[in-house]
């Protein structure tokens, strides 16, 4: 692990404990409504200044806290063309099991590459420190898992054209 | 496009047997068990494996190569079954009461199929695939994934197999109108489904389970020749008779005496003895009637289930929208191997017909209208036996059968949800 | 499955059976694919013993150009081959079950298992001719031992056997007197499968360096086409489709076809390279698939310890559909 990732993720996790401190916001504009506020975004005096931690040009987090909800989009490291399209294939593939996943959003954040959306309701059911465990384990899992798929698909094309051209004799 | 002319893949994956062949053929080219046959030892602990590998990635290139080769090395159909007898392979099935349970091993078969058995470069071909009445649309939007994102498919359609049995019995001589409204009694090895179909549409609260099938009929065949102390009573031996001497009969007990009457009517069968050395020779005597009269008199051979066939479709029929309902009693459709006994259509209609019979004549007694009647018609026909398949491959020839699937450029341009709604075929 | 296997399992299934002794001859209508659009049929028109076997290539024009009857001839000399091919079809021949009664198992097998070879008998043609070509020049012009790896200025007029296999995936063959050069072209439509073609490309052009100095020299190139067959390719780049063209060059030595038994033993194999690389890009993706799958349970399991105890002891749940039930204590 290098050196900028622990006091990267430290970050992360320190903004995390003090933005998730939501409480339960009925809609100023429109009656008997609950909206997650940082998503629409109607009412400026209950936003509170989002925040990016980067740790380089390629990796950062941008937190939009607000008094019913948070926002979290996470941009994930890609240094080359193969990990561009591996991030987007399992970011793809995680979005369309949203469903399951209770904070996922649909759709991330432009410019971010998946977007985790907390609410006052999810701070209810779940114990706040292990959501913010979460989202520092997804992120480091995320990288890994990245690194591995990719060493694993150099590895099996080294495979699969030894073992083509060995037939050759 | 260049798949203009390659003929579409039709791809039947039931629980037990896959069928698979193309569109035009009118047989599967290939039907095996829906089995893969993974190493045992990593079943379990793969993934541990690799986490583990993390560490050690550095120790050695070699190493990791041959990790990463184990998702080649598998089996399927005959093949599975086969290696599975040795002491590194484990079986699985993916498929479970119809539904895939294990997509990874699904998606291995699937990739086994396309490429080993059928040959052929999935981005050239159409597929048709099936699926069960009920099937939750998650299940296919994961099966378009896995088609159009590892496969890049050029197109996929994705029916119901009740659909496709209705298609297939349009060989019959029996159907003048080619509708897709019909009753659908589809009887394989586990289980028995009686499913209402309207305009292409399953009327999924009105279907039933029997839990009776082939598998019933041979273990009742197989208890008969037990106790008369047969010199075989394999379940090979059992299946093989239920398969060449069973038939339906009108009345069981006209039956029985007729059987007595004249003797010829007992069969024999021939069984080869493992080494061949010498056949041993089985008689079949009242089996013969008796284990296909199961569906009519269940009490025969089980305790716990006792409504017959007849009045189970009368039944879903009965639930259904009262405006099908005529449709549904004229267009009984049957699928599947354990509808091939001889007369077995006839006996279900003869039956039905007394309820159906018996209701109007009550409702004319109690109302004093005179009813218009309901005509019962079961239709049977040549291909029954794989009617799911046939009908795949009947639908997925006709020209039109691209204009209703989804492309790939579909997909990539409308993501996985697509495959949640396809068009009917219009009926030609 | 590692290979890919030349033989057609189908093909070689249904005449396997049609051979076996208790066979009930009965009516044929089937047809049976290939790799490179690519079909066969079997029937029975005239009578239920006679199998009439016909096959449909994509690129056969190009085929009889290069010879590709007299292969065949030779191949199935003891079956009938049709003049004039069922309608539709490229090539025929008739399978007579009644002239195989006797025959013992071996060589019905041997049948069996040469029928299912059919196409690669087929795009065998070019490469023998190849070959052949290859023998003259080296026996007109014997290489210079101080030029072994430059290109032979006397042989840049050589004719290229074209062949266009796909629909604009074409395969060219060049022989010259020290090798034959085998270039394919191919296709990649989709963005993920045109990253992942390239790392795979690499390790071909790499593998031969590392560690199998017998195999063939890989050289790939992409949107440029390699300098052998510059003249041939007047637009690498399709504008209107947006299509780019990778190029695979295998540079055969003599080593490669120096005798009968090797010679096949590499066309067959190199005839199967586009369908094994574009076969193996997809078991990358499927496995890939199974990790991510793996992964996302993971996550699964991490945000569900985040949920509070509480919840456990309600007595009713939700499943993810919505619906309820009840737990039992």
């Amino acid at each position: 692990m290098s050196q900028t990732l622990r006091p990267y993720l430290t970050a992360v996790r320190f903004s995390l404990n003090a933005a998730l401190c939501v409480e339960n916001f009925s809609s100023q504009i429109v009656e008997r409504h609950n909206y997650p506020e940082v998503e629409n975004k109607k009412t400026k005096e209950i936003l509170l200044n989002p925040l990016v931690i980067s740790r380089n040009e390629n990796e950062h987090v941008l937190i939009e806290p607000s008094i019913n909800s948070v926002r979290i989009s996470i941009k994930i490291k890609q240094s080359d063309e193969i990990e561009h399209i591996l991030v987007d294939k399992f970011t793809r593939f995680l979005t369309k099991r949203a469903e399951n996943f209770l904070i996922l959003r649909r759709a991330p954040i432009k410019g971010y590459d998946i977007s985790f959306l907390l609410t006052n309701y999810h701070n209810e059911i779940m114990m706040k420190h292990k959501l913010v465990d979460f989202i520092i384990e997804f992120m480091e899992d995320v990288d890994k898992e990245i690194s591995e798929m990719k060493l694993f698909l150099n590895s099996r094309a080294r495979f699969v054209a030894e073992a083509y051209l060995s037939v050759f004799d | 496009m260049s798949s203009i002319n390659t003929p579409a893949i039709v791809m039947d994956n039931g629980t037990g047997l896959t069928k698979l062949g193309f569109a035009g053929n009118d047989l599967p080219s290939w039907v095996f068990p829906t089995a893969i046959a993974t190493r045992a030892e990593n079943s379990n602990s793969k993934y541990n494996k690799s986490t583990s590998s993390r560490g050690g990635q550095t120790s050695g290139g070699n190493l990791s190569i041959k990790r990463g080769m184990e998702d080649l090395d598998f089996y399927i159909g005959e093949e599975a079954l086969e290696a599975a007898k040795g002491p590194s392979y484990s079986l699985n099935y993916p498929i479970r009461h119809g539904q895939v349970e294990n997509w990874d091993h699904m998606e291995r078969f699937w990739e086994n199929s396309i490429f080993k058995y059928l040959k052929c470069e999935p981005e050239d071909h159409y597929f048709l695939l099936t699926e069960p009445p009920l099937n939750p649309p998650e299940n296919r939007e994961n099966t378009a994934e896995i088609m159009f994102e590892s496969f890049n498919c050029a197109g996929l359609y994705i029916a119901v197999q009740a659909v496709l049995a209705l298609a297939a019995s349009w060989t019959s001589s029996k159907v003048q109108d080619r509708s897709l409204t019909g009753t659908v009694i589809d009887s394989g090895d586990g289980v028995t489904h009686v499913i209402p179909v309207a305009e292409g549409y399953v009327i999924g609260s009105a279907i039933k389970n029997i839990p009776l099938a082939g598998r019933d009929i041979t273990i009742f065949i197989q208890t008969l020749l037990r106790d008369r102390g047969e010199p075989d009573t394999s379940l090979r031996t059992a299946e093989q008779i239920k398969q060449q001497f069973c038939y339906t009969s009108s009345d069981i007990v006209k039956e029985f005496n007729r059987f007595d009457s004249n003797p010829e009517k007992f069969a024999q069968y021939m069984v080869e003895t493992v080494n061949k050395s010498r056949t041993l020779t089985v008689d079949v005597g009242y089996e013969r009637f008796l284990a296909p009269e199961i569906f009519f008199n269940p009490e025969i051979a089980s305790s716990d289930f006792l409504t017959p066939l007849p009045t189970i479709v009368d039944q879903v029929i009965q639930a259904s929208p009262i405006d099908v309902r005529k449709n549904l009693y004229k267009n009984i459709v049957l699928s599947g191997g354990s509808t091939m006994f001889k007369d077995f259509g006839r006996r279900l209609q003869r039956d039905l017909k007394q309820i159906v019979n018996e209701r109007v004549a009550s409702s004319e007694r109690t109302s004093g209208a005179k009813s218009s009647g309901v005509e019962v018609q079961v239709i049977s026909h040549k291909r029954q036996k794989n009617a799911v398949w046939f009908g795949g491959s009947l639908l997925a020839q006709t020209s039109e059968f691209k204009s209703y699937c989804h492309t790939k450029q579909d997909y990539d341009e409308y993501g996985p949800n697509i495959v949640r709604n396809f068009s009917l075929f219009s009926v030609p | 499955m590692l290979q890919l296997d030349a033989k057609n399992l189908l093909v070689e299934d249904a005449f396997l059976e049609a051979f076996d002794t208790d066979y009930v001859p009965a009516t044929l209508d089937r047809i049976i694919t290939d790799f490179d659009f690519t079909t066969y049929h079997i029937s029975t028109p005239e009578s239920k013993e006679k199998l009439l076997f016909s096959i449909n290539i994509k690129c056969w024009n190009d085929l009889v150009k290069y010879g590709v009857f007299q292969i065949l001839k030779d191949k199935y000399d003891e079956l009938i081959i049709l003049t004039e091919p069922e309608a539709g079809w490229n090539f025929s021949l008739y399978v007579d079950l009644t002239q195989f009664k006797l025959a013992n198992n071996e060589n019905k097998k041997e049948l069996a298992s040469r029928l299912s070879l059919l196409k690669s008998h087929c795009f065998s043609a070019p490469f023998y001719k190849a070959f052949n070509r290859h023998d003259i020049l080296a026996a007109e012009g014997p290489v210079d031992p101080n030029n072994i790896y430059g290109e032979d200025i006397s042989t840049v007029t050589e004719e290229v056997f074209v062949l266009n296999y796909r629909d604009s995936e074409v395969i060219y063959i060049k022989p010259s007197n020290d090798r034959v050069t085998v270039i394919f072209s191919t296709v990649f439509r989709d963005e993920t499968d045109k990253v992942f073609s390239k790392v795979f490309l690499q390790e071909f052009s790499d593998a031969r360096k590392r560690s199998i100095q017998t195999a063939p020299q890989v050289i790939n190139s992409h949107r440029e086409p390699p300098l052998e067959i510059r003249n041939l390719t007047s637009n690498p780049f399709n504008e209107t489709t947006g299509e780019e063209k990778t190029y695979i060059t295998f540079v055969l030595f003599p080593r490669h076809f120096s005798s009968v038994d090797v010679r096949w033993n590499t066309i067959q194999h190199i005839q199967l390279f586009r369908s094994y690389f574009h076969y193996h890009i997809k078991i990358v993706k499927c496995f890939l698939h199974q990790r991510m799958r793996y992964r996302v349970s993971e996550f699964m399991k991490v945000l569900n310890r985040a949920r509070q105890d509480s919840i456990d002891e309600e007595k009713e749940r939700k499943t993810v559909s919505g619906r309820r039930f009840e737990l039992r204590s």
